[in-house]
């Protein structure tokens, strides 16, 4: 059966070319669009978790709920000192974050004021790489506030300008201080940027009443697809009922689920384009078989089955999809791997798009084996799909009947 | 043998248009007879054919090929019937066009499992027969009328069947071409002792059968050997 369905895709030249090229045609853009997708979205992720967020984050219970200072981590210390041994994270800092009223002579604006230990940040965060004017902090930057630059632009305030600050103190008494602009970041997301900023912890303590205590534990894994992992091991080392370990999938739920939908919406576009794939391969495989139904009619009456029938049907396409896919297979791959290292580079799509957390101009491509193997799947599916109406088509005329087809 | 009893078949056009196309069939015949069912166009004959080649059911009535009762078959077992048994030559050739003529006539021996150093050698000794031996690695297209109805019978005898049902199978030839064919068929009759039941009302093949079946409205009208 495999020899003649051999025959057939060769003699059938027509018919043959058409799948082929639509097989191939379909197959890149499968792959190309899955791997544009999934890439994009890394990126969002990716940025998003080098701005600020954790892989993980270790909160009182309630803290990221209800919020308030009797829901704060107490004894930071101890818990720091068991993470120290957990070989996965790469770094942890404490962050202790408060909401205030930033004001100068004419403009205020409340914000997050986050007190933070800057050495530790430069591995965990983007927040010093964000740097755009001043020089970032360090534990000896005493009152200096580094501040997001559409804050500052809000605020009306440059390097050196100073900034009332009122707050209340972990302790629930009344917090004030002057700060000093001592320079400014932007991320490229417009929400962080336009309300955050930073004092470092060494000073910050002292004024918020705060010290060995945090709002929450950040941290950096080695390698983000062991969160879940580490995530259990830390819940088991820490031993506190009253402390939650979160990875960033509920850390971001909110950018998770918009990135699940987005792409629903996107693999309901894609399929739409596939459905179209599907139905001109099957429309070309009917047309085919309509063509030969008399020479399926003369093999039926010499002595092939049904499954015979199905034999020469299934190889023909198989034949097909694996010519095509192997040429378009490694193109399509090339691609992915080229526009993973060197992203495609928009100008001015991060400005677009910031609201959605775009925050860089470029488009990376995913790379993924496993993925491009299960795209692969799918149009092999599709294509074996196509030929069960023509298979049927074939059994609605008896052996004899369909010699006379005409 | 092939054994016919009271075979009856109908074809339903629509109500009630209906036709009687095999009435009350009964007939018998004996291994290695040269028949040919005649009779004017929409008489039967290649209805008849048909049931007898399990391409088609009977309404009634049994139809046996030796013992076996054919007419109770399952779909699947009468095509394994028409594999094992059958040998068909079609009115339009219907050879597989992307196959050559070697391939197509060792193609059902192909199918039944034959080695191919078996294949080769018998698909040589009926193309010698048939005078297409120097025609083996041409494709159907290639060749003229005769050749390509030369090949399907050679097709159909190559795996030595039973019985060849062969319906119009000169209908598409010329005179010189269709008694070459006739005379070829006999000497296959003959010498492999195949049952060869045709279909036709060509004066040609009526001469040279054994016997003669004539069919009217579906029923046996006459049947002598010649």
């Amino acid at each position: 059966m495999f020899k003649l369905a051999l025959k057939n895709t060769l003699f059938y030249k027509g018919r043959s070319t058409a799948t082929a090229v639509l097989t191939f045609a379909s197959t890149i853009l499968f792959i190309l669009y899955i791997s544009l997708t999934n890439g994009s979205h890394n990126a969002i992720l990716e940025n998003s978790l080098k701005i600020y967020t954790g892989a993980i984050e270790i909160y009182h219970k309630d803290y990221r709920d209800i919020g308030g200072n009797e829901y704060l981590i107490q004894n930071v210390k101890a818990i720091t000192d068991k993470l120290a041994k957990i070989e996965a994270i790469e770094a942890y800092s404490t962050r202790y974050e408060t909401y205030g009223l930033l004001s100068n002579k004419e403009h205020s604006a409340a914000s997050m004021v986050a007190g933070i230990e800057p050495e530790k940040e430069k591995i965990l965060s983007s927040l010093e790489s964000a740097l755009t004017e001043g020089a970032f902090l360090d534990k000896n930057s005493a009152n200096c506030v580094y501040m997001g630059i559409e804050l500052a632009k809000k605020l009306k305030l440059g390097i050196g300008d100073e900034v009332a600050f009122i707050g209340s103190a972990s302790d629930g008494s009344f917090a004030a201080d002057i700060f000093r602009v001592c320079a400014t970041f932007k991320t490229g997301s417009f929400e962080f940027d336009s309300s955050s900023s930073f004092i470092a912890r060494s000073y910050f303590d002292e004024l918020m009443y705060a010290k060995n205590r945090a709002s929450y534990i950040t941290i950096k894994l080695k390698n983000i697809d062991d969160a879940e992992k580490v995530n259990s091991q830390i819940i088991t080392i820490i031993d506190d009922e009253n402390l939650e370990s979160l990875t960033w999938k509920t850390l971001m739920r909110n950018m998770v689920e918009s990135m699940e939908v987005d792409a629903v919406f996107g693999y309901i576009s894609l399929s739409l384009f596939m459905v179209v794939i599907f139905f001109v391969i099957m429309i070309y495989g009917f047309i085919n078989v309509s063509s030969r139904i008399k020479g399926f009619g003369v093999l039926r009456c010499i002595g092939l089955s049904k499954r015979n029938i199905f034999s020469i049907l299934f190889y023909e396409i198989l034949i097909l999809s694996i010519l095509a896919t192997v040429l378009a297979t490694p193109i399509a791959a090339y691609i992915c791997y080229y526009y993973s290292i060197n992203p495609i580079v928009i100008e001015g799509i991060a400005d677009i798009y910031k609201d959605y957390g775009i925050v860089l101009n470029e488009i990376p491509f995913d790379f993924n084996l496993f993925t491009i193997g299960w795209n692969l799947g799918v149009i092999y599916l599709l294509n074996f799909l196509s030929i069960l109406y023509p298979y049927m088509y074939i059994n609605s005329f008896g052996p004899f009947e369909a010699t006379r087809h005409v | 043998m092939i054994k016919l009893q009271n075979v009856n078949k109908y074809f339903y056009r629509g109500e009630p248009r209906e036709v009687h196309a095999l009435r009350d069939i009964n007939l018998i015949i004996e291994a290695g007879e040269f028949t040919l069912f005649r009779g004017p166009s929409g008489c039967g004959k290649t209805t008849l054919l048909n049931v007898i080649g399990a391409l088609d059911s009977c309404d009634s009535g049994e139809i046996f090929l030796q013992e076996r009762e054919i007419t109770a078959l399952s779909e699947g077992e009468r095509t394994n019937l028409r594999l094992h048994e059958m040998g068909f030559v079609f009115q339009a050739y219907n050879l597989i066009p992307v196959l050559n003529v070697e391939e197509n006539i060792g193609f059902v021996m192909r199918l039944r499992g034959f080695s191919d150093s078996d294949i080769k050698k018998r698909v040589l000794e009926v193309a010698t027969l048939l005078e297409i031996d120097n025609k083996l690695k041409s494709l159907p297209n290639a060749l003229s009328g005769g050749q390509q109805q030369r090949v399907a019978v050679a097709r159909a005898v190559a795996a030595k069947p039973k019985i060849i049902l062969a319906d119009e199978p000169t209908a598409n030839l010329d005179s010189k071409n269709s008694e070459i064919l006739i005379g070829m068929m006999r000497e296959l009759n003959e010498r492999e002792e195949i049952s060869i039941l045709f279909a036709s009302h060509d004066e040609l093949i009526m001469r040279s059968v054994t016997r003669i079946v004539t069919l009217i409205d579906g029923a046996v009208a006459d049947d002598y050997k010649q």
